[in-house]
């Protein structure tokens, strides 16, 4: 790598260290403004909306097999409906995702 | 009265690379294409861990050495990597009610990323504050040596494995989308929770099909926000 090269990586590795940082911070501050109030109060209403909503948009995402096909999706509807199968009755992080996985696993090898 | 702990058998930090493993079956497999897409495209070993390692941000970083690779120009590189991580400046408000006053929080955030900030939202309130700081260091830690790791085995030897094995990443990546499930799973409380959700995981799901896998975190969240909010609305006029 060249010079500019190395030096376009650290300004996009501090750019994106500062997008995770600076808004922690300032909502930091915004909560200790107003530390009579509950904290729910102080975020604003789109931003407590959109965490959930981005872990739901990550999963969409996540969800899109490697080689798309009907084998694929099957695959994934089935390892989806182990894991939440299996998170309904224990309740727990990490048996429903092993049972995702390996229904996800044999659906894949079987089909 | 003694504070709740996490758990008695189990420092805060081990607790933490112990829930967090399950990224790693993630993680590995999408770090070792990035590994070998790196080299492939004339980065060596050493400056594709160096990527993984300071930029820590799977999209832009496949779009960082594929840009370069197509010989763009380097701002143009740098401001598409940046604006494709932009979504992260949702995640620290989002977790910071259970943040504390630890000096190592700042650089501690270095590693909340997509997956991890989806662990902190959900975990991160069941803990008790004196743990915290533990608990997030032991699942930043694990996945960030997740990603490097799988980096260096993908440049130095990620033909040969994926040749060897070609089902093996793609049953190993079926770990996120089970572990986001399961995140997701208790955040449905109500109907319009469970349409809005529903709704923007199958927005998602039909951006990445049609190619804009890099838009359609940020985008399909802004039309569940839209699609919540217009079911507020007709509750609303209902109700009157």
């Amino acid at each position: 790598m060249d010079s500019s090269l190395w030096i376009a990586v650290v300004v996009t590795a501090v750019g994106t260290f500062a997008m995770r940082l600076v808004p922690l911070l300032w909502m930091r501050q915004q909560l200790k403004k107003h530390h009579d109030k509950n904290a729910i109060e102080v975020i604003p209403g789109w931003i407590s909306l959109l965490g959930p909503l981005m872990i739901a948009a990550m999963l969409g995402v996540s969800m899109m097999p490697g080689t798309p096909g009907l084998a694929s999706w099957l695959a994934t509807l089935g390892g989806a409906v182990a894991t939440l199968v299996a998170w309904k009755y224990t309740r727990t992080l990490g048996l429903p995702v092993l049972a995702g996985v390996v229904a996800f696993g044999l659906l894949r090898v079987l089909f | 009265m003694s504070a709740p702990t996490l758990s008695h058998r189990r420092s805060p930090f081990l607790t933490g690379i112990h829930e967090a493993l399950p990224l790693l079956g993630s993680y590995l497999p999408i770090a070792m294409s990035f590994g070998l897409i790196a080299i492939q495209t004339g980065f060596s070993a050493w400056e594709a861990v160096f990527i993984s390692t300071v930029i820590y941000a799977g999209g832009s970083q496949f779009l960082f050495v594929g840009m370069i690779a197509s010989g763009a120009p380097l701002w143009l590189v740098v401001t598409l990597s940046l604006l494709i991580n932009a979504r992260h400046m949702v995640y620290g408000p989002n977790i910071a009610p259970w943040v504390t006053d630890s000096r190592w929080w700042p650089w501690l955030v270095h590693g909340l990323t997509d997956q991890v900030f989806a662990m902190a939202y959900n975990r991160m309130p069941d803990i008790p504050e004196a743990e915290r700081v533990g608990w997030f260091s032991g699942v930043m830690i694990t996945a960030w040596a997740g990603w490097i790791t799988g980096t260096a085995v993908g440049a130095l030897g990620g033909e040969q494995l994926m040749s060897q094995w070609p089902l093996f990443g793609e049953v190993a990546a079926f770990a996120l989308p089970a572990l986001l499930l399961v995140l997701l799973a208790p955040l449905v409380t109500s109907f319009q929770w469970l349409v809005s959700l529903c709704f923007t995981t199958m927005a998602a799901i039909v951006m990445a099909l049609t190619g804009y896998a890099n838009l359609a975190i940020p985008l399909s969240a802004l039309l569940g926000a839209a699609c919540f909010y217009a079911m507020n609305d007709r509750h609303n006029r209902s109700v009157r």
